[in-house]
């Protein structure tokens, strides 16, 4: 059976960028349905203005998808290893989301070879999420495709 | 209910047990704009090696179908219009495909005050680990949520 080969990266290598949105309120509706994530903050006008907001935000984790996502696109599911994502800033109706990142640095985890990745999503100049992320990649040293299951 | 004894550091939350099923695992890949054809197309998921469809990176997140959220929330002594997710983390043993059946743990890991100062009321950070295992009992997903409970200014 025939595996994909973990990406080629070097320290610096940037991960493709993409661009979400705007975000509208039925793709926080969207988010709620698919997993099943129906605190009023995120559908409810009302509710949100009594929580303190101006209007519903997005729950953290529809930018985390987005962004693991994003990140698998071009890495392939199976290599990603560990993931850490920050809310810095709440996501609300009509913001556009950049999603960029690099190579930090390159090692080792469990005897495999993988890269650090600084990851992040802005809306326009405000980072709204900042993550890192841990990839197995190819470093050369492999002699063939490598797969876990 | 107030019966009910306060959580503490350590304990089980609730527990979850749910398939990985072909048409979440779709809706959930177009909620969070995933374009790889593993994910809807069960030929190229054979193609990369994968014994059935893959799921996204992030889609555990589903359990929230499965789990009463308000209740835990309750359970944790939380106010849900203060509460916001601060960070989540992921650790991932091997890739889930459709068809995996997992049960997830949920404990309490984390229970702390934080921040406050020039004014500011605190916030409660609550830490809370979910480690999804399969039907081998082997763990396949670690998942780790920070939630943070806004104070109420004095």
């Amino acid at each position: 059976m025939s595996v994909r080969e973990p990406v080629a990266v070097a320290t610096g290598t940037a991960v493709p960028e993409r661009e979400v949105g705007p975000i509208t309120p039925t793709d926080i509706v969207r988010f709620a349905g698919a997993g099943g994530d129906f605190n009023p903050l995120h559908h409810d006008p009302a509710f949100a203005r009594r929580a303190g907001f101006d209007g519903v935000i997005a729950m953290g984790q529809m930018q985390a998808g987005m962004l693991a996502s994003w990140l698998t696109d071009w890495c392939g599911v199976e290599y990603l290893r560990e993931l850490d994502v920050r809310f810095r800033a709440p996501v609300r109706p009509g913001a556009v989301l950049r999603f960029t990142g690099e190579a930090t640095g390159l090692g080792d985890l469990d005897g495999e070879p993988v890269a650090a990745l600084a990851l992040r999503a802005a809306v326009g100049e405000d980072e709204v999420v900042r993550a890192s992320a841990v990839i197995a990649v190819n470093d050369g040293s492999r002699a063939g495709p490598v797969g876990r299951s | 209910m107030s019966a009910e004894r306060t959580r503490t550091v350590g304990d089980v939350l609730d527990e979850v047990a749910f398939t990985v099923e072909a048409g979440k695992v779709g809706e959930f890949a177009r909620a969070t704009h995933a374009t790889d054809p593993v994910h809807s197309d069960p030929v190229a998921a054979a193609a990369a090696g994968f014994g059935a469809l893959a799921a996204t990176p992030t889609h555990v997140v589903v359990s929230g179908h499965h789990r009463d959220q308000r209740a835990m929330v309750e359970r944790l002594g939380l106010a849900l219009e203060r509460v916001i997710v601060g960070s989540v983390r992921w650790r991932y043993r091997r890739p889930l495909v459709v068809g995996d059946e997992l049960r997830g743990v949920r404990r309490l890991v984390g229970d702390e005050r934080v921040g406050g100062g020039s004014g500011r009321p605190p916030m409660r950070r609550i830490t809370l680990e979910t480690t999804f295992v399969d039907a081998a009992g082997e763990a396949a997903v670690e998942w780790r949520e920070v939630v943070l409970e806004r104070g109420v200014p004095s």
